[in-house]
C-alpha cells in the first residue's frame, strides 16, 4: 500500500517540523511537570508509604508529617489496650541541626524508632548494620543527602546540637520532601539530638490485628483517645502529598504546566494538520473521484495522526532525557515508572487523533466539484 | 446491441434551494455504449461538468434515474457510490490533480491499491499501464519533474488502473498546448475503439471533432443537440418521453 499520509508529511517538510514541534514541546512539557509532580507526591509521603503501619496517631490538628508535634508517650499504653491492635510502637520525628565542617548549620529531621523491633526503621541498607544504632549515639543517613551533609563518611564523628554521634550506615530512597536530611537513630539517640521532650512521642504507629478492619480499629482508637489524631496510612499519606500540593500550590503549579503544554501542543498540531489538510483538500477530492470511500480518507488522516504521534513522542522522549538529566544535575529528581510514559503516549496519541478532528470534519464536508476547478 | 452501459432518464440537478436554485441540468435522457469515444461541448456554466459528475456517481441526481451497467444509481445509497466508482469509473481532471508527493509509479499504484489490488501486483500493472501510455522511463519522477503532457498521461494511466469500462475526462487538454492536447485526445480516442471503453469526454476544442464518434451539445443544463461521425446532420435530441 502506497502511505499517501507518510509520503504527504516528508513532502512538506516544514509544516511537519512545525507539528513536530507542537508535540515535542507537549510531551516535553508532561513528562518534566508530570515527572517531578509525581516525584513530589512520592516524596511527600515517603516515611508514612515505607513503614509498615496500618495506622497513624498524630499530635491534634496536625498539617502533615513533616510538621509532626510531640504528645504525651501514655497514649501508646492506652492504644495496646484497644481490640485489635497487633502493635503499637512509638515513632520520633523532630527538627535538629549538624554542624557542618565549614561551621555553619544544616537543618535535619532526626527520626527516632525502636532498634529491637525495627518499626519504623529505613527499608534500604546501602551499608552498615542497623543493630549498631542501640549503642553509643550512632546514626544512618540517607546517600541522597551526603553532599548536603558535607559527604561524611561511615566511621566519621559529626556535631548534632552539641551532641556527639558517629555515622554508622548509610540508607537509600529515604529522602525528605522539605528537604532536610532525614538521620535515622534509635529513641533514645533521638531524644538526644533533637528537642522532644522525654516522655513525649510524635506519632504512635499501629498494626491491625488479622480478623479486624483498618476502619473499625481506627475509628475505635480515635473514639477512646483525647487530645490526638487517627489516620489510616492511606488518609495520612494523602494528606501529607496533599498539603504540599495544596497548600503551597506547587503542585497545581506543575499540573498546569503540564496541562498547558497539552493545549498548546494540541493548538500547534491542530493547526498544522488543518492547514496541511486545506491545502490537500483537492487530494483529497481526488481520491474520491477515483474510489476512494470516507472511511479512506478517515484512515489517510489518522494515519497522519499516529505518524506525528510516533515521530513526535519519540523525539520528544528524547529532549525531555537530556532535559531530565540537566535537572538531576541540579538535584531535581523524576519520578516516571512506564505506566506514566504509556500515560504520556497515549495523551500524545489522543492529541493529534484530536487535532485531526476539524480535517476529518473538513474532508465528509468536501465538495466534488473541487476537483474539477482549475 | 447489447444493453446500454450508461442510461439517463430525464436526469436532473438542482444546486441549492428556493430563490438561490441553480438548475445545472435539466432533463437530460441518453444511452451510452461502451467502444465510443463520446465528446460533450457547450459554452461555460452550461452544466458540463456537473453531467460528468452525475455520470461518474459523484453527485446523485436531483430528479430522474441514471444506471450505470444495470445499477440504479439514483436509487442506491451515498455510501455504495464508492463501490460503483472503483468498479466503472476512470476519471481525467484539467489540472491532472496528481498527488504531488507521489511518483508518478505511486500515483497509479495507490489507485491500484484503493480498488484492492496491492503489493507486487500493483507494481506490475503500474509499469503496465504507464508503459501503455509511453512514460516507461519516466516512472519514478515526481509531478513537479514532469511536462503537462506527461502528466495528463500518469493522470490517465491512474484513470485506468483496475481497467474501468468507462473513462470520463472534463477538458482534459485544458491546460496543454494543441499538439500535446491533441495526443492526449488521440489516446483516449484509441481507449474506446481499440479497447472497447465508453470516453467521454467534456471539451471546448473544435479541433479534435474529428476524432469523436458522437458529439453532444448543452446549454444551460439541456441536452441540446447531437453529431454522429461521419453524419453532419444536427438533430436535435430532446428525448423527452421516451
Ligand atoms: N456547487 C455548486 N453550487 C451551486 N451552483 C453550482 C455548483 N456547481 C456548479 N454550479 C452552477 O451550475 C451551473 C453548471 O456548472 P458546471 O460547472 O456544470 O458548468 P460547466 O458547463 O462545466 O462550465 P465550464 O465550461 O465553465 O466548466 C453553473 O451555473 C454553475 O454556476
Ligand atoms: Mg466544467
Amino acid at each position: 500500500m502506497v502511505s499517501l499520509a507518510r509520503k504527504n508529511l516528508f513532502h512538506d517538510r516544514v509544516r511537519f517540523a512545525v507539528a513536530l514541534l507542537g508535540i515535542q514541546l507537549a510531551v516535553v512539557l508532561m513528562t518534566l511537570q508530570i515527572g517531578f509532580f509525581l516525584k513530589f507526591m512520592t516524596n511527600a509521603s515517603v516515611l508514612i508509604d515505607h513503614i509498615e503501619a496500618d495506622i497513624w496517631i498524630t499530635a491534634k490538628n496536625l498539617k502533615n508529617f513533616d510538621f509532626g508535634l510531640p504528645f504525651s508517650e501514655q497514649k501508646l499504653y492506652e492504644a495496646r489496650r484497644i481490640p485489635g491492635v497487633l502493635w503499637a510502637e512509638k515513632f520520633l520525628m523532630g527538627f535538629s541541626y549538624w554542624k557542618m565542617p565549614d561551621g555553619g548549620q544544616e537543618t535535619i529531621q532526626v527520626i527516632g524508632f525502636n532498634p529491637e523491633t525495627r518499626i519504623g526503621a529505613p527499608w534500604d541498607i546501602v551499608e552498615g548494620d542497623l543493630d549498631e544504632v542501640k549503642y553509643f549515639t550512632q546514626i544512618f543517613i540517607d546517600e541522597a543527602d551526603r553532599e548536603r551533609l558535607g559527604f561524611p563518611r561511615v566511621g566519621d564523628e559529626v556535631e548534632i546540637i552539641g551532641q556527639r554521634a558517629r555515622i554508622a550506615g548509610i540508607t537509600r530512597g529515604a529522602k525528605s520532601f522539605v528537604g532536610s536530611p532525614f538521620v535515622f537513630t534509635s529513641f533514645k539517640n533521638a531524644l538526644k539530638l533533637s528537642f522532644i521532650p522525654p516522655g513525649q512521642t510524635v506519632y504512635i504507629l499501629v498494626k491491625v490485628a488479622p480478623g479486624y478492619t483498618v476502619q473499625e480499629v481506627k475509628e475505635h482508637l480515635a473514639r477512646t483517645l483525647t487530645g490526638v489524631d487517627v489516620y489510616t496510612k492511606r488518609e495520612f499519606s494523602w494528606k501529607s502529598r496533599r498539603y504540599w500540593l495544596l497548600v503551597t500550590g506547587a503542585g497545581i503549579a506543575l499540573l498546569s504546566t503540564a496541562l498547558l503544554g497539552l493545549l498548546v501542543g494540541t493548538v500547534i498540531v491542530g493547526q498544522t494538520i488543518y492547514a496541511s489538510t486545506m491545502e490537500h483538500l483537492k487530494e483529497f477530492g481526488t481520491l474520491k473521484a477515483i474510489g476512494a470511500s470516507n472511511a479512506d480518507l478517515y484512515r489517510i488522516l489518522i494515519a497522519q495522526a499516529l505518524i506525528m504521534a510516533v515521530i513526535g513522542y519519540a523525539t520528544g522522549m528524547l529532549l525531555a532525557r537530556a532535559f531530565l538529566n540537566v535537572a538531576r544535575r541540579a538535584g531535581l529528581e523524576a519520578y516516571l515508572p512506564l505506566e506514566v510514559l504509556a500515560g504520556i503516549f497515549g495523551l500524545t496519541l489522543l492529541m493529534c487523533i484530536g487535532a485531526s478532528i476539524l480535517s476529518i470534519y473538513k474532508v465528509t464536508k468536501l465538495d466534488p466539484a473541487l476537483v474539477f476547478r482549475s | 446491441m447489447s444493453a446500454p452501459w450508461l442510461v439517463l432518464d430525464r436526469v436532473s440537478k438542482v444546486y441549492g434551494d428556493g430563490a438561490s436554485a441553480v438548475v445545472a441540468v435539466r432533463e437530460v435522457s441518453m444511452e451510452l455504449q461502451g467502444g465510443r469515444f463520446v465528446l460533450l461541448m457547450g459554452p461555460s456554466g452550461s452544466g458540463k461538468t456537473t453531467l460528468l459528475m452525475l455520470m461518474g456517481c459523484l453527485l446523485k441526481p436531483t430528479r430522474g434515474r441514471l444506471f450505470l451497467f444495470e445499477h440504479e444509481v439514483s436509487a442506491l445509497d451515498e455510501r455504495t457510490l464508492p463501490f460503483l466508482r472503483r468498479r466503472y469509473i476512470g476519471f481525467v481532471f484539467q489540472t491532472f490533480n496528481l498527488f504531488p508527493a507521489l511518483t508518478a509509479m505511486e500515483n497509479v499504484e495507490l489507485a491500484l491499491n484503493l480498488k484492492g489490488i496491492n503489493g507486487r501486483e500493483a507494481q506490475r500493472r503500474a509499469l503496465a499501464l504507464l508503459a501503455r501510455v509511453g512514460l516507461r522511463d519516466r516512472l519514478h519522477f515526481l509531478p513537479r519533474d514532469l511536462s503537462g503532457g506527461e502528466k495528463q498521461r500518469v493522470a490517465l494511466a491512474r484513470a485506468l488502473a483496475g481497467d474501468p469500462p468507462i473513462l470520463l475526462a472534463d477538458e482534459p487538454t485544458g491546460m496543454l498546448d494543441s499538439r500535446t492536447g491533441r495526443q492526449i485526445v488521440e489516446l483516449l480516442a484509441d481507449l474506446a475503439r481499440v479497447e472497447g471503453r465508453l470516453v467521454f469526454m467534456v471539451t471546448h476544442d473544435q479541433r479534435v471533432r474529428d476524432l469523436a464518434d458522437d458529439i453532444l451539445f448543452m446549454e444551460d443544463g439541456s441536452l441540446v443537440a447531437r453529431e454522429s461521425a461521419g453524419d453532419l446532420r444536427e438533430l436535435v435530441s430532446r428525448r423527452e418521453g421516451r
